[in-house]
Parts: C-alpha cells; structure tokens; sequence
C-alpha cells in the first residue's frame, strides 16, 4: 500500500507535538501532570518501539538480544567522549567521535550476527540473539573492555568537558532531542521502506519465507537490511540515552529489561504497523511515568500479562487490530 | 525456452528424478502428469530453485540457471501458482498480488505505484478486484487459488508452473480457471507446466503436450491423445480410471 | 603445568557433578521443544520458582531441603499446566513468532510476581551434610547428592519415555504428529502432560540447584540458566532429552574447568571469559551442526 499523505502527515504532527510540549515544558515548566520526565518516557519508548518495529515487526523474527545494540550505542558513545576527554580535545569532538564508533559498532555487529544468524529460523534464531547478547556482554567483562566491570564513568569527563551547566543541559533536554531525532530518523526510514520494494518484501518474509523467495525476493539481503537498520537505530538511541546515566556497567547496558520493553512496545502496538509504536509508546511510557509514583517497577507485572494475552487473543496488536476489524482503516492507517 | 538435462535428484537413498530430460517452448503449454510419488514436485522444484539438482543442467532462454537462488529466476521470468496457496494472510489481496509484480519479471524496473496497478488488474481478471482490500487470511480456498494466478500473472512471467491448481476445486470452475489461463497464456506468449496427478478433461484439452513421470523417469511424451491411449498409462494408474 | 594436572581432575568431577544438574534443568526445554517445537524463552523462570520453592520451605519449616524436591515439582506441573493453558494451546498452528513471544511474556510475569512477593534481593540458606573425600580435595555431600539425584531422574524419564504407553505416545508425536493423530494418540493430551512434565522436571531441577549452590537466589537468576539450557540443548541437539543430559555433563566440564584455565592466563576476569565461551560455543554449533553435536 503506498501510505495516505494524510496519515503520514497525521503521524509527524503527532511527533511535532510531543516535541514541541518537551520544549515547552523546559522553557515554562511542568504543564499539570505533563512534566519533562514523562516526555522523555514517551519520546524514549516511541524510539524503542519504532526503531525494534523495523526487525521484529517488519520481519516477524524475534531478536532476544536486541538490547545489545543499544549496550553498543551507551559504550560507543561514552568511550568516545572518554577519549576526547583524555586527548584534550572540545567536547564536540567527543561526540562526533562516539557517533561514529557507535554507527560502526552496531554496524559490525548486525553484519556479523546477521550474516551468522539470519540463516537460521525462527527458535534456532531466537536462541543465537539471546546468546549474542550475554556473550557480548560478558566478553566486556571477561576482557575488561570498557572498564569492564568496574564500569565505565561518563558523567565526571562530561562536566569537565561540557561545565555543569551543559552536562545538565546535555543529560536531559539535548539529549531528549537526541532521542526524539532517533524516533523521527526510525520512523522516516519505516516509511520509506513500507512504500517501496523493501516493505513488500519484508512483509513477503514475514509471512511465508519460502514462499517469498520463489516469488522472487532475495529474502537474506532484505533480512539483513531490515536488521541492520534496526540495530543501528537502536544503537543511535543508547548514544543518546547515554548522556543521562552517571556510569556504565555492563549488567545494566545489556540488560534484558530493554529487551523485553520493545517486543511489548511492537507487539502492543502491531508488528509491522507505521502507527503501532507511537500508540504503544505513549501507553507504556504514560503508566510506566504515573505508576512510577505509586508502585515503581510494577510495569511489567502489568504489561507481561497484557504481552501474552495481545499475542494470544489478538496477535496483530492496536493499530492492527484496527486494520483488520474495520475494513475502512486499511486504506489510508499503515 | 526451457531446457532440462539429465536432471538427478536423491533425498538420502531416494531417488526422486532419475536422468529427467525435457524441453519447454515459448508459449507451448506442457502438462506433467504422474501419480503421487512419481517426482513431479521434485521436478517443478529443481526448475523454479528450491533444490539444486544433483546431476543435470536447467537452461532457460539458452543461460544455465542450476546454480542460480530461487529469486534470481523468478527475475528471470519463472513463476509458481502453488497447489497448496501460501496466503499472506495478515496483508491484503492487493498487496499481495502486487508483491508478484514487485518481484517477477519487472524486478528493477517498476516502483509500488506500477506494481499496485498491475496487481489491481489482474485482480481485475480473476475476479477479485472487489476484494482487493480484504485481508488474504479471509478468502476462501478457490479464491485463494485465484489470487495465487493473479499473482503469478502479475509478475509477467515467461514460463509459469502451476502446481495442481485446479485440485480440490469445482468441476465449473476448473474450466472457467483452465479457459482464463489459456487466454492470458495465448495473449502474453507465456509458457505452461502444469501438474497433474489424475488425467482429465480439461486438462487433456489445455494441453498441447503431455510428459509422463513416474518414479522418477520420464516414461511418456506426446499429444494428449497419443499418450492417454498408451497401455502404459493404465499400468501406472495399476487400473485406476481416470476421470472421464 | 604441575599445577593444572593436579587439580584438573577435581575440576572434571565438579564439572560433572553440577552437569548432571545442568542436565536435569535442560531437558523440560528440550522435551517441550521435541514434542511441540516451541522453546520456552522464558524457561530460566521455572527454575527459579524451585529454587524459591526449596529455599522457602526450608527457611520457613525448616523442611530437609531433599524433601522439597517434591512440593517444587507439584508446583512446577502446576504452572505447566498453566502455562499449556494460557499461553500455548491456542498458539499451537499459529507462527513461530508467537509462542515465542506467549512463553517468554509468562516467564516475565512469573519473574515480576517473584520480585513483588519477594523482593529483588538475593536470599539464601546455609545446610550442610558434610563431605567425602576425592584424593584429598573435599566434595561437599550437597553437591553430590543433588548431581545423584539428578541423574536418578533423568533415568526415571528415560524409562517413562522408552517403557510406558505414555512415553511411546510422546515420542510418536515427536516424530510426526500427524502420523501420531491417525494412529489414535490424543495429540493434546500429550502436549499438555508434555509441558506440565517439562516443566515439573525443571523446577525439580531449580530445588536441586539451590541445595547445589545455596546462595544468590533472586527473582532474575533465571535469566543465566535459560542461556546455559539453550547452550546445552543446542549442543546435546535440540528435542534430545539424552543428548541435553550428556551435553548438560559437557557444559559443567568446560564452565568448571575454564576458570583455573583462564586464571592460569592472567585474565582479568575468568568467570565472564568462560561464560563468554560457552555463549561462543553455541554460535559455532548453531552455524556448523545446528542439529546438535549428538543430533543425528
């Protein structure tokens, strides 16, 4: 289907917004119940979701490790602006450099693991994600990569880069646009994909590999493209989340709780849907923000139960629901 | 136009195509017919990529495809209706016949917007253009079946191989499907191998040639009428009629 | 060198001893794989119910820890059952994608209901029946009994899958399902008693690994074992109880002796080089001979 101009726009405005009151709320403060915290939420998981969607969405295969990516983003990034640090040089240098390490390490690692992995089906697939994942994880710690496990200090080079008062600048509304960028940057790249050749044959691969390849799709290298793509999206949004986080360590830059927020966020929303996360983001970041108050850490005693019970009643998820039940939506809701 | 060569297959021990030689011409429509078991998917399989032969050659136009991928020769203009369809079912009619012309013989050449044309007008042709926006899991099996030709059709092909598409389906309509095909075939130069696994009818009319399997050799060839009155065939079927 | 040849052997006997476990806790993954070809991501959970299950009766009723070996495999059959009913039996046709996705969604939940109920600390228990004796180097009874035990289960499994009518159905639908049908098995039956069993085995293998380890148990340990069953499933072939038994006995071997290993090589972190080369171990498998090394 080539997506309604309407829908497109209809999808940017809502970006806009949700920029624009981040923005707002720096400049005039918290606006009743919408403070900048809940907007960094939603930009965050919007990011997340929009960014996992072109994988696990687009191609129907699960990557269990895909958290890695965004382990990569946080180190490349951070390294970098360590590095300039040590070298002496501005700040800027620092992150031009940790955008290009992270760039060419999530690059390196879909590459390898995709030209690896995406060979192999469905469990067998499954099963080589989640042990990339640990094992990248605990090479960092094995070798002492990165500081290993003693963890990698970010926040003390970036004040003496930046001063305080553009490290906190830097920790909360730059980087906040940072992530909005990658969402924006996620959701570009989906809708270029669903209007041309690649969408069509991500679905194609989606729904019958075999099927697909006789029908004329080179379904390795669309794979490939589609999970590169994604880990580099992903990879951009642990840069940016980067600069609010004091030091890394290993068990939380690769910890499986990023893992499982973006396969609720794509499923939630509807795998392969343009509009999928942003309904799902807003939802998950909105109850994780306020539930944050009265039970912190409950989301996904909440959301677990949801995940099973969207794959098991309807697996299409919101906005695929839509699509399915109101046949009218089809034509112009992607 | 399409040249098979001593094509070998084994699976383990079995030998699923024994030294299967065979020529297809331009526009000519060819029906391989063979009871179960007799090697005639194995066959389709071998020329449209799935498997790899383990001895032999395919040449379609004059080039040597046996070490071509599978999608590299639906490029080349070979396409599949299979017998069982393979639905898409969570996208719909039209996005899934436009993925055929997306792929096929047009690979390269047209964006979305020609291919969702041309799925819109063979939709047109089997019928099911008024459910172009319904979701592929919700057609029944012969619609199924349409789509599957649509798709196939869709993709502008050069040979199409039709795995027994007409299987399951009401006698009515399997005239009205061969008749369809036969036009489009006529009209388009394309070139016809279908499957079939019990001789009938209309299957003897659409065919300007027959090619016999069974075991895994080819065993006959001829004109359907020649050939449907070869003691041989009665052997293979151990006495079973065919249909009249 | 002197060094490392004196205390392999040790290493080598440890190594088996906490395999045979590892063992145990691969074969529910590899069983439900065999009969439903769904994998349990969420696995590691239910070894983690047993590890509570033990570490609580214990704590609380000061129950022999053995003991509990029963009560943490009524309580995993039960959420076997659950989990068939929920989360797998009406996903049986549908995409790979989505069991999955239906099985990983109940571990988290079971992992969340964990960390409410009990905190995300790590708790654990002090119980001890002394040691033998091997050239010299004590073997805690502690760890013996549970690889024991272990063992004595994966021998009890065998017997029910290759001895009883239930076992000739199980394995009949893990060749051909369809083929199963025809001959009059009640495939869902299967599938369920499958799953529930699988699932008993596994936390029985949890209450064991707590009387193994004794320490760290908290709401996520899970996560390390789903891994470690992936790479002994993987490697005994994925669907073969035997093979993740004896593959279980590898992976113990390789875990236990790489640490001195890597010591001896001055890494700065042995523990985390020789998880490291497990998780390598299954990549190399996966892409040479994903049908398992002991796969046919």
């Amino acid at each position: 289907m080539t997506l309604s101009r309407t829908h497109i726009l209809a999808l940017l405005t809502l970006y806009a917004i949700i920029l624009g009151l981040r923005i707002l709320v720096e400049v005039v403060g918290p606006l009743g119940p919408i403070t900048g915290q809940l907007l960094t939420l939603l930009a965050f998981y919007i990011a997340l979701g929009q960014a996992f969607n072109i994988f696990l969405g687009m191609t129907g295969y699960v990557d269990f490790g895909y958290v890695a990516f965004m382990a990569l983003g946080m180190y490349g990034m951070a390294s970098g602006v360590v590095r300039a640090y040590e070298a002496g040089l501005p700040g800027y240098y620092g992150i031009v450099f940790g955008l290009i390490q992270t760039i060419t390490l999530t690059s390196l690692l879909a590459l390898i693991v995709g030209g690896i992995a995406l060979r192999l089906r469905g469990a067998y697939f499954a099963i080589a994600t989640i042990s990339v994942n640990e094992g990248l994880r605990y090479l960092v710690e094995g070798l002492d990569i990165w500081e290993g496990s003693r963890g990698l200090i970010v926040s003390g080079p970036l004040i003496r880069l930046f001063g305080s008062e553009g490290f906190s600048l830097l920790a909360t509304i730059i980087s906040d646009i940072m992530v909005f960028s990658v969402a924006l940057l996620a959701l570009v790249i989906s809708i270029v994909f669903l209007n041309t050749r690649i969408g069509y044959a991500l679905k194609a691969i989606r729904e019958d590999e075999d099927a697909a390849r006789v029908m004329g799709v080179n379904t390795t290298m669309y794979k490939v493209l589609a999970f590169t793509t994604s880990g580099i999206l992903g990879g951009l949004l642990g840069a940016a989340w980067s600069f609010k986080v004091a030091s890394i360590y290993p068990p939380d830059a690769f910890n499986i709780l990023y893992t499982i927020e973006a396969i609720i966020l794509v499923m939630l929303g509807g795998a392969g849907t343009l509009a999928g996360p942003i309904v799902s983001g807003t939802l998950y970041g909105s109850l994780k923000y306020f539930l944050a108050g009265i039970l912190p850490g409950f989301q996904l005693l909440v959301f677990a139960p949801i995940l099973v019970a969207v794959i098991v009643v309807a697996p299409e998820g919101i906005v695929g629901a839509l699509r399915a039940y109101i046949p009218a939506t089809r034509r112009f809701i992607a | 136009m399409l040249e098979v060569l001593n094509v070998t297959k084994r699976f383990g021990g079995l030998v699923a195509l024994k030294n299967v030689s065979l020529k297809i011409e331009r526009g000519e429509r060819v029906a391989i017919v063979g009871p179960n078991g007799s090697g005639k998917t194995t066959l389709f399989n071998v020329i449209n990529g799935v498997y790899k032969p383990d001895e032999g050659r395919v040449l379609f136009e004059g080039v040597d495809i046996t070490d071509l991928p599978a999608y590299r020769r639906a490029h080349l203009g070979i396409a599949r209706a299979f017998q069982i369809p393979r639905p898409f079912p969570n996208i719909t009619v039209r996005e899934s016949a436009a993925i055929g012309a997306l792929f096929g013989s047009y690979y390269g050449r047209i964006g979305v917007r020609e291919a969702l044309e041309i799925a819109d007008e063979k939709l047109k042709l089997v019928n099911l253009y008024d459910k172009r926006f319904e979701l592929t899991g919700r057609l029944t099996v012969p619609e199924l079946k349409l789509l599957e030709l649509a798709r196939a059709l869709a993709s502008k092909p050069k040979l199409l191989l039709l795995d027994e598409i007409v299987a399951g389906m009401p006698p009515a309509m399997v005239d009205h499907l061969m008749l369809l095909v036969r036009r489009v075939a006529d009209e388009e130069g394309i070139a016809i191998a279908t499957l079939v696994e019990h001789v009938m009818r209309a299957v003897v009319r659409f065919a300007d040639r027959v090619i016999v399997l069974h075991l895994g050799s080819k065993i006959l060839e001829g004109g359907p009428e020649e050939v449907l009155r070869n003691p041989l065939m009665e052997e293979i079927y151990l006495g079973r009629r065919w249909s009249p | 060198m002197a060094d490392i040849t004196s205390i392999l052997p040790y290493y080598i006997i440890s190594g088996l001893l906490v395999g045979s476990i590892y063992g145990l806790a691969t074969i529910g993954l590899t069983l439900i794989f065999g009969v439903l070809r769904v994998v349990n991501v969420g696995h590691g959970a239910y070894i983690m119910i047993g590890m509570y299950v033990t570490f609580w009766l214990f704590t609380l009723y000061s129950l022999n820890p053995f003991i509990t070996l029963i009560p943490a495999f009524l309580v995993g059959l039960a959420l076997g059952m659950l989990l068939f009913y929920v989360a797998l039996k009406r996903l049986l046709r549908a995409p790979e994608l989505s069991t999955l996705i239906s099985t990983f969604g109940f571990g988290v939940i079971l992992e969340e209901l964990a960390k409410v109920l009990w905190g995300a600390d790590y708790r654990g228990f002090v119980y001890s029946l002394g040691s033998l004796y091997f050239q010299g180097i004590p073997l805690p009874l502690v760890r013996v009994w549970p690889a024991v035990i272990a063992l004595g289960l994966v021998i009890a499994l065998y017997v029910l899958l290759y001895r009883t009518r239930l076992g000739v159905a199980v394995r009949a639908v893990t060749q051909d399902p369809e083929g199963a049908m025809v001959c009059g098995v009640d495939v869902e039956r299967v599938y369920f008693l499958t799953v529930a069993l699988g699932i008993g085995l596994t936390t029985a293998s949890g209450a064991l690994l707590a009387i193994y380890f004794q320490q760290g148990i908290n709401p996520y340990i899970g996560h390390l074992y789903t891994l470690r069953a992936f790479v002994i499933a993987v490697l005994g072939g994925l669907g073969s109880p035997i093979g993740a038994f004896i593959g279980g006995l590898i992976v113990g071997v390789i875990e236990q002796a790489s640490v001195p290993l890597f010591t001896m090589l001055g890494a700065p972190n042995p523990f985390g080089l020789s998880v490291f080369l497990t998780f390598t171990l299954i990549l190399v498998i996966l892409l040479l001979r994903p049908q398992g090394l002991l796969g046919r």
